[in-house]
């Protein structure tokens, strides 16, 4: 669905932010873009949405060069969630905000009024909630509903989840993937390995400007260099089970999920009795 | 994004400088700009602007200025020169006949706008904003409150350029044609932007007014200023030349 080719970006004349990134996302995958801060992640969103052009090499969506195209026509086909909500909401009711983006994407008065109810149950939103008088988990929602209302081809996420309590976490998180499900293609920039493990089927690591490692999100999580050379450290529950594996006990390769752990300890605790 | 009227580190003598002597110079150019009726010497002090680019270490930073101004400036122009009908014609535009004296109108107006703008940018770009309150309160007894208002408004101009500029990718990414190059269209379509931006102007100054509270700023006095600022022989000469400027303009 993307294929950057080569792609270097930066923003002065000297220096570069992004160094001949060449990778492709899949169509129908939800794809995580995790690295330290500064790493160029965010960069990396705006290139894929076309809001910036790469100063080298180039980018096709869907086999179109995103350069040639305007940024603003490719909004009924992309949906992009800025890092910061506040930038992005600019009406004075969570329903006029929505009506915002299905204006200029979606034709059809009765789609848009089924894509906007669809959404507001989903997210449990108030279409006459004043956006600026919500709290920021609430307003990171209202943002993300206008970012996917219209439910584009490919949605780009940075940073949904920062900033937010686990209840609205799995919230968001969950109609992500039911949106992906139906055929959404997902872009996320995530610092939370947990979230990265639970919903992302492939992972891109970032570290100053450069791809460090690319792949399919256990083969990703479970490599110990990918994820420390990046700063990063890997979730807790891929942590133990390479800590047990480095003090000598056996079966415990491959586990990322509390009940296979669970499963694996019992084995060898019964394994040890007998 | 670095921009307009934010600071730009150095050690030239310049950035050395008392700030009081680079303000006053700025204001001493606009006044010599409004009093002369002389094309040579508005553009002499087009040059002695670059030059301050030059000495400061920030030409770039200069141009894209100008360039940015030149943009404003060549609308101004444009209205300028069509409103002026005395004169004798220079050309024709259809009907309507562009004087001679129009376009030197035009173009003096355009030279002003840039002369008097380049130095104060410049020299704020070249000035810590600190150092300036703290010679205003301690050299010009100025209240403390106020030299602090009048820093930070100067401080939060970058800010809001950047604010203003990422609200604006927010509404391409919904599909807002901001991308377009039609210059009105653009115009057009940053007016219903005020709201969010004020809004969040707002609520960015009320968290700084608590910050500054927290951090005791009714506990300051005048006479607690880390740096002194002292005029010495290249502020004298600074000054010297501002004064010259308008005396220049005055005579010719
Ligand atoms: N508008 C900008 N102008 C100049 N430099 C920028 C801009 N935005 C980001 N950068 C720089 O580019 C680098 C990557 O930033 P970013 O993509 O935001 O990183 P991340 O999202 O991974 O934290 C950083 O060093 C940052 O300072
Ligand atoms: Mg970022």
């Amino acid at each position: 669905m993307i294929r950057f080719e080569k792609v270097s970006f930066s923003y002065m004349e000297e220096g570069s932010t992004l160094q001949d990134l060449s990778f492709t996302i899949e169509k129908g995958s939800i794809t995580a873009l995790v690295g330290a801060n500064g790493a160029g992640k965010t960069t990396l969103a705006k290139l894929i949405r076309g809001l910036i052009h790469p100063t080298a090499g180039r980018i096709l969506f869907e086999e179109e060069d995103i350069s040639k195209c305007k940024a603003s026509t490719l909004a009924a086909r992309m949906g992009y969630l800025f890092q910061n909500p506040d930038r992005q909401i600019c009406k004075n009711t969570v329903g006029e905000e929505l009506d915002f983006t299905l204006e200029r994407t979606v034709q059809d008065p009765i789609e848009r009024q089924r894509l906007k109810d669809d959404v507001l149950n989903a997210l449990q939103l108030d279409p006459a909630d004043e956006p600026f008088l919500l709290s920021r988990g609430e307003r990171q929602k209202v943002a993300l509903a206008s970012a996917l209302v219209h439910r584009p081809q490919l949605l780009i996420l940075d940073e949904p989840t920062t900033g937010l309590d686990y209840k609205e976490c799995t919230q968001i998180m969950e109609y992500v993937q039911a949106l992906n499900r139906q055929g959404v293609t997902v872009v996320m920039v995530c610092h939370d390995m947990e979230i990265v493990l639970d919903y992302a089927d492939h992972v891109i690591v970032m570290h100053s400007g450069k791809i460090t490692a690319d792949g399919k999100t256990r083969q990703i999580l479970q490599d110990p260099t990918a994820l420390t050379s990046s700063a990063l450290l890997p979730p807790q529950i891929i942590g133990l089970a390479a800590r047990l594996m480095a003090d000598g006990y056996s079966g415990f390769e491959g586990i990322c999920t509390v009940d296979a752990m669970a499963t694996q300890i019992e084995a060898a605790r019964k394994a040890v009795t007998a | 994004m670095k921009g307009l009227m934010n600071y730009f580190p150095g050690d030239t003598f310049l950035h050395r400088m008392d700030p009081r002597s680079k303000i006053v110079f700025s204001l001493l150019v606009c006044i010599a700009c409004f009093v002369t009726n002389n094309i040579y010497v508005l553009l002499g002090i087009l040059v002695l602007d670059l030059l301050i680019g030059v000495f400061g270490g920030i030409f770039t930073q200069a141009l894209r200025l100008l360039k940015g101004l030149l943009k404003i400036a060549l609308f101004l122009f444009i209205l300028q020169a069509l409103v002026m009908r005395a004169g004798t014609p220079a050309f024709y535009i259809g009907k309507l006949a562009i004087t001679w004296e129009g376009l030197k109108t035009a173009l003096m107006g355009v030279l002003r706008l840039i002369d008097i703008t380049l130095p104060l940018a410049l020299m704020i770009s070249l000035t810590r904003m600190s150092d300036l309150s703290n010679a205003l309160v301690s050299r010009w007894h100025v209240p403390y409150k106020y030299a602090f208002a009048i820093t930070s408004t100067i401080r939060f101009i970058p800010v809001f350029t950047s604010d203003l500029r990422s609200i604006m990718e927010a509404q391409t990414a919904r599909g807002v044609e901001f991308d377009t190059k039609n210059f009105f269209k653009k115009a057009s379509l940053i007016v219903p932007l005020c709201v969010p931006l004020l809004i969040s102007s707002v609520k960015k100054i009320e968290t700084a007014a608590m910050a500054v509270e927290l951090r005791g700023f009714n506990l300051r006095t005048k006479d607690s200023s880390s740096k002194v600022s002292q005029f010495h022989l290249p502020d004298y000469l600074l000054l010297l030349l501002g004064i010259g400027l308008i005396v220049l303009a005055v005579l010719i």
